[in-house]
């Protein structure tokens, strides 16, 4: 009963959420085209492109015809699944975010694994003991993790563990190119990995995403262990803690069952933000990895001027996020039933 | 619990013992395989698709054959294409004929496709014509060459093939032995012919259907593409087939993580290293460095001659004598390269019909300021200097250095750093006052560097020069026969150059190839990528 209504509102929830799928879908579209830079001219860059290889990538893009007539084609083509055609892969659009998809996907939720197995007791150890030695060991360690750039934490971990110590694969990809690929089936390669049964492959695609996965870590460690500091802090110090000590309970359910339950609502709240913010910038770590993931796919993209891919990515993000957030609104609901979403 | 337990050690056990046992046999494959890695990407697999990379070019050069291919020779103790030899691919030999009107190929016998039919003359035709005829890249090169329709190919026999070209043009072999023209498997290609597509060039994007040395494996576009040998392929000089079994070409975005990769010898060979990472490879002495100034391509300062205030011959000349040539070659390229500026022409005429040739320009700012003060801005102007993103890591100490020195004769300059589409999109559209870009030509000839880069009102013509003395004499150069007369229209055409000051050449940037010290046979190509067909290991 519960879970039906659950689904019933989640449905309604994404529903009113389509028409600003549509807004971003149509601002994209008009902001590539407002912006300088003309793709048919960068891709005709052979050592004798002419006019004439420019007019024919112009017509082959669909660039020859007027502004709404354009946008109109292109919406007819989205609603047929169909995200348009990349100059810079020449590939579909649909086809290159569905591989690469997977792959951001996958290093964004171990990243987030890890940051989360990281931030909550580090928060929590910081907000037991405030003002403490450990609090502001915690503080310092979340400042560096935050002011240092993901792309040098992500050299420096290369250097260390691949270059110096050469206890890391080569930060080339998403497995060893020399390991085999499994069936893809789910597209997560340590899912796929396990389903062939393969675990020496699964052990090397690990390898190979355990330090881009530590390097985007340490860049959202910050904000969500200061969260969960600040909100255990205000949870600790509220009236019902004071009344569970005083009838004595264990510290151990005072803390985890009643000020953490509590204060779990902002973390998840900042956790979906992070979830979201990370799939799309975390462009620096998949460059630096050389990660075949749709961040850098999106960025090489608008640097040519490629409008397809560009404008596929940005509705896949918007997508993202507002799955993203339908997802932390059930979870509020587990977390805490007086919240209903609706 | 315990027995699961214990079965899982035996796993683990029984996977570390496979591990163990199939450590020798990979290290084996590995010498047999190369890896390469670079900063772009193979976007298709026919070079002729309008948007094709560079890498995609290095790719079908494996996979395709061409009618002939350029031999090599060396330059400096470094071993370069050489335009002046060429070599039979799939054709055994060609005669020319005594009026350089006819060209007859006789197509080797034992070629075959990848899919063991053999390659005819049909199939030479049906490619050739494909290269004149479809909107594709091949279209605009081949017209270099005077190769423009298909009634000028045609087919005698089986084996051999012939070509007729209204002039005698000796650019014409050379476009054949070029990227573009990849002899393509006619049957295989006609069946995936539509309507909307008679040269199957959507298919063809993703498939090959060649005779070249390698087989494609796996292509994952913007990724990787891993090949095996075609061991039936003898096209090598010398009869020779291509030494790796296997191939990866991969995109490693990160300029630091492919030094890092090759000096870990985890990859063979790299190419489009920053070079200071290459100078510092370079001193440890570990691997190969074979640094080649790239002699087809040229770095200019360009200005737009249409546009005041650089529409004034002596406001270009003001320029060229006001920027520090030695220390931008020093700060942008760390030296490596060849340089284009300080030399000494003893009778102020150009000692050589070549080009690009040194200029005799050197930093003197009193010369600029008199030709300054001549072409009537003797307290400057303001300006803005563009370079696009892609370069920033050369162009950007460059632009520093010249802004500071063009401020000591009161040019104000604005450094503008474009994305590359749009910096592109602003130099077609010659919007751009002040820049700097680059050129290559992959056959260099002096009338060939004057025609594309000095003429018409296209992209590649930077500075927008309009001169109908420099574009006759490049013109007929073109057709010139007589050495001695082609050297002559040579030397008038540089002596314009200097005079007219269009752009400053500044340097022949050098290809620094790094490369584990067991690779042998690495040679500078037209294409400025590495033919992997010509690399082995000791």
């Amino acid at each position: 009963m519960k879970l039906a209504t659950t689904a019933k509102r989640a449905a309604r929830r994404f529903a009113s959420s389509l028409p600003a799928l549509f807004g971003v879908l149509i601002f994209t579209f008009l902001l590539m085209r407002v912006l300088p830079g003309d793709p048919a001219v960068f891709f005709a860059s052979g050592p004798n492109a002419g006019k004439e290889e420019i007019e024919t990538i112009r017509k082959q893009m669909g660039l020859d015809k007027p502004v709404p007539q354009q946008l109109a084609l292109y919406l007819y083509d989205v609603g047929r699944g169909n995200l348009g055609r990349s100059l810079m892969t020449g590939q579909n659009v649909t086809k290159d975010l569905k591989e690469r998809l997977p792959a951001s996907l996958e290093l964004t939720f171990s990243a987030l694994l890890i940051a989360l197995v990281l931030a909550l007791p580090l928060g929590i150890l910081a907000a037991l003991r405030p003002g403490s030695l450990i609090d502001h060991g915690v503080r310092l360690f979340c400042a560096l993790g935050v002011c240092i750039p993901t792309f040098v934490s992500g050299l420096l971990l290369i250097y260390v563990f691949y270059y110096l110590l050469g206890v890391a694969p080569d930060p080339t990809g998403r497995v060893d190119i020399f390991i085999s690929q499994p069936p893809s089936r789910t597209g997560f390669l340590l899912i796929d990995f396990l389903l062939a049964g393969d675990l020496d492959g699964w052990w090397a695609a690990f390898k190979q995403l355990i330090l881009p996965a530590c390097t985007m870590a340490l860049f959202v460690i910050a904000p969500l262990a200061r969260i969960t500091r600040a909100s255990m802090l205000a949870s600790l110090g509220s009236d019902f803690v004071r009344t569970a000590r005083s009838v004595g309970l264990s510290w151990w359910r005072i803390v985890v069952t009643y000020a953490l339950r509590n204060a779990i609502l902002p973390v998840i709240t900042i956790a979906g933000i992070v979830f979201s913010t990370m799939l799309g910038a975390n462009v620096l770590v998949e460059k630096v990895f050389s990660w075949p993931g749709v961040a850098s796919y999106a960025l090489d993209a608008l640097l040519s001027s490629d409008y397809a891919p560009v404008q596929g990515f940005v509705l896949l993000m918007a997508f993202v996020f507002v799955i993203v957030n339908l997802v932390v609104d059930v979870l509020y609901g587990i977390a805490d039933p007086r919240i209903s979403i609706g | 619990m315990r027995l699961t337990y214990s079965k899982q050690m035996l796993g683990a056990a029984a996977v570390l013992a496979l591990l163990v046992a199939a450590g020798p046999v990979r290290a084996q494959t590995r010498a047999e395989t190369l890896r390469y890695v670079t900063g772009a990407s193979v976007n298709t697999l026919d070079p002729n698709i309008p948007g094709s990379t560079r890498e995609a070019f290095a790719v079908s050069l494996s996979t395709y054959d061409r009618l002939v291919s350029f031999g090599r020779k060396q330059l400096n103790g470094k071993w370069v294409f050489d335009l002046d030899s060429i070599r039979g691919e799939l054709a055994e030999s060609y005669d020319v004929s005594p009026d350089g009107l006819k060209i007859t190929f006789h197509l080797r016998k034992d070629a075959k496709f990848q899919d063991g039919t053999p390659v005819t003359a049909d199939d030479v035709k049906w490619s050739l014509d494909r290269a004149v005829t479809a909107k594709i890249l091949g279209k605009a090169q081949l017209l270099t060459g005077s190769l423009t329709d298909a009634s000028q190919f045609k087919v005698i026999d089986a084996a051999t093939f012939e070509v007729t070209l209204p002039k005698p043009d000796k650019l014409a072999l050379p476009n054949l032995a070029t990227v573009y023209p990849i002899i393509i498997n006619s049957k295989l290609a006609k069946a995936h012919v539509t309507e909307e597509d008679p040269w199957a060039q959507a298919w063809l994007k993703e498939n090959t259907a060649g005779s070249g040395a390698y087989i494609i494996e796996t292509f994952k576009p913007g990724e990787q593409v891993i090949l095996k040998r075609n061991d039936a392929w003898n096209r090598g000089p010398g009869g020779k087939q291509a030494f790796f079994k296997r191939l990866i070409v991969q995109s490693v975005p990160e300029a630091a993580t492919r030094a890092n990769l090759v000096e870990k010898g985890d990859v063979d060979i790299v190419i489009d290293l920053q070079a200071s990472d290459a100078q510092s490879l370079e001193a440890k002495g570990k691997l190969q460095v074979i640094s080649t100034p790239q002699y087809n391509a040229i770095t200019f300062v360009s200005m737009n001659n249409q546009m005041a205030p650089f529409d004034k011959v002596d406001v270009r000349r003001a320029i060229a004598y006001a920027l520090p040539y030695d220390d931008m070659f020093k700060a942008a390229l760390f030296g490596r390269g060849a340089p284009l500026t300080s030399a000494t022409w003893s009778d102020g005429k150009p000692p050589s019909g070549a080009f690009p040739i040194p200029q005799p320009i050197k930093l003197d700012l009193d010369k600029a300021k008199a030709y300054l003060k001549a072409a009537g801005y003797p307290d400057g102007f303001s300006t803005t200097f563009s370079f696009n993103v892609g370069q920033a890591a050369t162009a950007e100490p460059m632009a520093a250095l010249l802004k500071e020195s063009l401020a000591k004769i009161g040019i104000k300059i604005d450094i503008q750093k474009l994305p590359d589409a749009q910096m592109s999109t602003q130099i077609t559209e010659k919007k751009l006052p002040f820049f700097t870009e680059g050129v290559v030509a992959w056959l260099p000839s002096t009338d060939y560097f004057y025609r594309n880069f000095y003429t018409g009102d296209q992209r590649w013509n930077y500075s927008s020069i309009n001169n109908p003395e420099l574009t006759a004499i490049a013109q007929e150069a073109r057709f010139e026969a007589d050495k001695v007369k082609y050297e002559a229209d040579g030397k008038l055409l540089n002596a314009i150059h200097f005079d007219q000051m269009p752009q400053i050449p500044l340097w022949q940037p050098s290809q620094d190839a790094v490369m584990a010290s067991s690779i042998e046979g690495y040679t500078y190509q037209f294409h400025r990528q590495v033919d992997y067909r010509d690399l082995s290991r000791k």
